[in-house]
């Protein structure tokens, strides 16, 4: 029996990805879901789950302590691992924006002042666009930046926007679309070819019901 | 304040001891077996012109070598790569040379930016061969008969995986869907990483076109033989069904000399360099989330170098093989311990050094003890 180790992403995923998981077949225990420890096994013990910060999901994906993983393309965008990404899953639906006090940050020609967690597609984006950039890089309440003249925009995840509301920011442009991803190292797609396969297609099938309301 | 002395760059080290004697010993299990196919051993230059490199990899994978201006103003380059190296001296030391011509080296190569973040090396050590003006399904085969051989012979076999495929299955969709450059190589990442869902979104411009379906099914192709009707059903275009063609007639070889539980066709597998035409493989092996070596066909390398010729090779990482043997532990290990040295001592320090000399003629292992000298 092949055993598979999977990196969930700790916080907001979570709770879906479990219940996804759950759907997809794993059996997991009340006790396991509330407990605090950072690794669990399923009642089948062929899936053991890690829980780790959401940056560190490709980490362990990468270095192929974890089979697999599940976690936002956001990350994915950001750190860009050498990974493989077979599915795209409709839990953490979100956007990568823009968002700034008011529209008029366009017209600054020069430099523009960019506050985020997510300095590379912040840098791609303006990039592409010719736009020079000062990247000042945060790790949390990326909002607060442009309220108290750090910023003159931020680069940051958007779920429902009420955050930049309640701060009198408004989204100025979306970048991309976020979504979970099911993302798997490159040598256990091929070692362990028959339990990622099935794992695969469970997760999507899951996935699909969900997606139709099932 | 000056950076301390005792720091070392990212990505370099040190090997020493065990490891050292481990890694060694691979190297020598690895180049008797080439020795055993008649591959001669060939050393290259460890500098060379970048454009070279650019050639032979492609201004994507050359652009991380180490480079810097020559007194002359060229641009030169610490190897990143054996094969450029081999594939110009194939077309011009050795292009009155009979062929084929069969040729392997051991050395490392070096990049100043690693291509993903689990490769961590700088400078890696390599061991390579190249079957070079021989094109059809033998060279091929002999190539990934002496890549069974070594991984049989490091004890490696077992828990392995050889994914194969060959790169025009993907070339004659992308030809079918008339891709500009750019679009090609965007298209290429979504597949090598399996990313179907974004391959669908990409590819709904060119809606209508049969092979634009083909194209989201490579990303889930993997398996035995049996994928190979799969692909059949959906590929259509003359280029990527020869290409499957060639696949099976390798497979049905591999098949009869018994070693199909160590390959897998995986036609999704489409990254590596840009200098690959034909029938590519990577090798996977047990206790490493990173791949261990590949190879493939480059039948058009040695042309950028005057002397068109088709040309097959595959290289292994030698500090991943040693990592992972070391990991499986020392037991099953190529490296055999030397044997205990004779301590040699001498209150005088010519007598001391005769009986050294007499032990070493004789080929004994020595150590010089160097506390009864009277000096």
């Amino acid at each position: 029996m092949t055993k598979l180790t999977l990196a969930i992403s700790k916080g907001r995923l979570q709770a879906d990805a479990l219940g996804l998981l759950q759907r997809a077949g794993l059996r997991l225990s009340s006790d396991v879901l509330s407990t605090r420890r950072l690794a669990v096994e399923d009642e089948s013990g062929c899936y053991r789950l890690i829980f780790v910060k959401p940056t560190d999901v490709p980490v362990y994906v990468e270095h192929g302590v974890a089979d697999c993983g599940i976690v936002g393309r956001d990350v994915l965008l950001e750190w860009e691992p050498d990974l493989l990404q077979p599915l795209a899953l409709d839990i953490g639906v979100c956007r990568i924006v823009v968002a700034a006090k008011s529209e008029a940050i366009w017209n600054q020609f020069g430099m523009l002042r960019v506050a985020t967690k997510y300095p590379r597609i912040a840098a791609k984006h303006f990039g592409a666009r010719g736009v020079a950039v000062d990247m000042i890089e945060l790790s949390g309440s990326v909002e607060l930046a442009p309220v108290l003249g750090l910023a003159d925009c931020i680069v940051d995840l958007v779920e429902t926007g009420s955050t930049l509301r309640e701060n009198g920011l408004s989204i100025v442009e979306v970048i991309t679309e976020s979504s979970a991803r099911l993302v798997v190292n490159r040598a256990s797609y091929q070692l362990k070819a028959d339990a990622i396969g099935q794992l695969i297609r469970s997760v999507d099938k899951a996935s699909q019901r969900s997606a139709n309301g099932d | 304040m000056p950076e301390p002395l005792s720091k070392i760059p990212a990505g370099m080290r040190y090997y020493c001891g065990p490891e050292a004697r481990l890694r060694r010993a691979i190297e020598a299990t690895v180049m008797s077996i080439f020795d055993g196919w008649s591959y001669e051993e060939i050393t290259t230059p460890t500098i060379d012109y970048y454009s070279l490199f650019e050639h032979g990899m492609g201004p994507t994978q050359a652009h991380r070598a180490f480079r810097f201006s020559d007194g002359d103003g060229r641009l030169l380059a610490v190897r990143p790569d054996v094969t450029s190296l081999v594939a110009r001296a194939a077309a011009t030391l050795f292009a009155q040379r009979e062929r084929p011509l069969r040729l392997c080296y051991v050395a490392p190569v070096f990049r100043q930016q690693p291509e993903s973040h689990t490769d961590w090396r700088r400078e890696s050590s390599q061991i390579g061969c190249e079957l070079i003006g021989a094109n059809s399904s033998v060279a091929d085969i002999e190539l990934l008969a002496i890549v069974c051989e070594v991984l049989q012979q490091l004890g490696l076999d077992r828990g392995c995986s050889i994914t194969l495929t060959d790169i025009d299955v993907f070339n004659g969709i992308a030809e079918e869907l008339k891709l500009d450059q750019d679009s090609r190589d965007e298209m290429r990442r979504l597949v090598d990483t399996r990313n179907t869902s974004d391959l669908k979104q990409f590819l709904a411009q060119y809606s209508g076109t049969k092979d634009s379906h083909a194209l989201s099914r490579l990303t889930q192709i993997s398996g035995k033989l049996e994928i190979l009707n799969d692909a059949r059903q959906s590929i259509t275009n003359a280029r990527s069904r020869a290409a499957l063609d060639r696949i099976a007639r390798l497979w049905s070889v591999i098949e009869s000399l018994q070693l199909s539980d160590h390959f897998a066709i995986d036609l999704g597998d489409v990254s590596r360099l840009d200098y690959y035409t034909g029938l590519t493989f990577k090798i996977y092996v047990d206790g490493t989330g990173r791949r261990i070596g590949g190879g493939g066909r480059y039948d058009a390398l040695t042309a950028s170098f005057g002397k068109p010729e088709p040309a097959v090779g595959f290289v292994l990482e030698l500090d991943a093989l040693t990592d992972i043997l070391l990991g499986r532990g020392e037991s099953n290990s190529p490296a055999k311990s030397s044997a205990e040295p004779a301590l040699i001592t001498d209150t005088d320090l010519s007598g001391l050094f005769r009986a050294a000399l007499d032990k070493r003629a004789l080929g004994e292992r020595i150590v010089i003890d160097s506390n009864e000298v009277a000096l």
